[in-house]
């Protein structure tokens, strides 16, 4: 492989790393498996980056491999465990606005998000990330109405856990 | 009362700014590691059966073996089934080759799933190709056997004087139950191989196809 080719590569990853960071985030817990999970997905970039064109953008190509990567390629389990915990990975500032009855509910839901299985979280990703049903469609391989039916049924079922 | 889902989002892009960001160095020495992804297991596996299969026929080959066959009048048929067997091990691995390669984690979700599948199965039909094989050969083999093995008919000639009816149950089952059990652990050593590799592939795949009607 060329320097260029492997310099050009790695400059756009670190500047696009937390697409990366938060799919570990939502498919892994612990710090060991999301430094697992970003070492393999950083593999399979790395791989299908001579035939990424740049008539996409990076970050939106990145999702597409980020997310097949631990849905599917991940040989290990990434069913997890819920914790709510940040563990080392992520440092805490309270901002002003501080709420504790949200952060307690925020804690909660992503407990729940944990409980989904891949699929589903590919789904919240995504509708995390502000990608439209056309996009999530276009990325999961399925039609843009059932998209939609399954992200109510996943708010049913998160607002379910939340508020049983 | 706003959405959960919206609270959700709020905090997910706060928290954005709080990942502990890896170097241009770590990514370099990250890209220069081995992936252990299940494609590359797969893979592995396959060009182990592949070759496994393969061996197998070169390697039983030997003068002792030839005249065995000669004996039995098979050597012909023999010859004949080894071409046409090699012609069908070329067909497979080209097979192979073609649907491992339009595996590509740029395509969708289910798209990626439905290749990955495809070329397992590629790999799944090969083996039921030569465990097929495997019988048909046995098949011919002991039958010629009983027709011409000079040892095994003076067996069978002294056999056939005092039970015939028990010798040939006995003869019956002792293949049967030979058969039986290289073919069970087929079975099992399969399932146990890419059950573990496959199930959670598997699983999201029906997942997604059930969203999809």
């Amino acid at each position: 492989m060329s320097n260029s080719l492997e310099q050009s590569f790695v400059t756009q990853l670190k500047e696009n790393q937390n697409i990366v960071h938060k799919i570990c985030r939502l498919y892994t817990s612990g710090e060991d498996a999301h430094n697992d999970l970003f070492q393999e997905i950083t593999i399979q970039l790395w791989k299908a980056f001579p035939k990424f064109r740049g008539d996409s953008k990076f970050s939106t190509w990145a999702y597409r491999v980020g997310l097949n990567t631990a849905i599917t390629l991940y040989r290990k389990s990434t069913r997890t465990v819920a914790t709510t915990d940040m563990e080392g990975k992520k440092q805490f500032i309270a901002p002003d606005d501080y709420n504790f009855e949200e952060e307690e509910q925020i804690k909660l839901l992503y407990k729940a998000v944990h409980q989904l299985n891949d699929i589903e979280k590919a789904l919240v990703f995504m509708y995390l990330e502000d990608k439209d049903y056309e996009e999530i469609a276009e990325t999961l391989g399925i039609t843009e109405v059932n998209a939609r039916v399954k992200m109510n049924r996943i708010k049913g079922k998160l607002k379910k856990i939340v508020n049983p | 009362m706003t959405e959960e889902l919206d609270l959700l989002k709020k905090a997910w892009k706060k928290d954005a700014h709080a990942y502990e960001q890896v170097t241009e160095n770590q990514i370099y020495k990250m890209i220069h590691k081995r992936s252990s992804s299940i494609v590359k297991w797969i893979l592995m596996i396959s060009i182990a059966e592949l070759i496994l299969w393969a061996a197998i026929g070169l390697f039983t080959v030997d003068d002792n073996y030839l005249k065995t066959l000669e004996m039995y009048h098979i050597d012909t048929l023999f010859g004949v089934l080894t071409v046409i067997n090699y012609a069908i091990i070329l067909f497979f691995i080209y097979v192979f080759y073609k649907n491992f390669r339009t595996i590509s984690t740029t395509d969708t979700v289910k798209k990626l799933m439905s290749s990955i599948i495809k070329t397992r199965k590629t790999v799944q039909y090969y083996i039921w190709y030569n465990l097929a094989m495997f019988a048909l050969i046995f098949i011919i083999v002991v039958i010629s056997q009983i027709t011409y093995d000079p040892s095994i008919n003076s067996v069978l000639e002294n056999a056939k004087d005092s039970n015939p009816q028990a010798f040939w149950i006995v003869i019956g089952l002792t293949y049967f139950v030979l058969f039986a059990v290289t073919f069970g652990l087929f079975w099992l050593f399969y399932r146990l191989i890419y059950g573990f590799l496959m199930r959670r592939l598997y699983k999201n795949y029906e997942e997604l196809k059930k969203m999809d009607f």
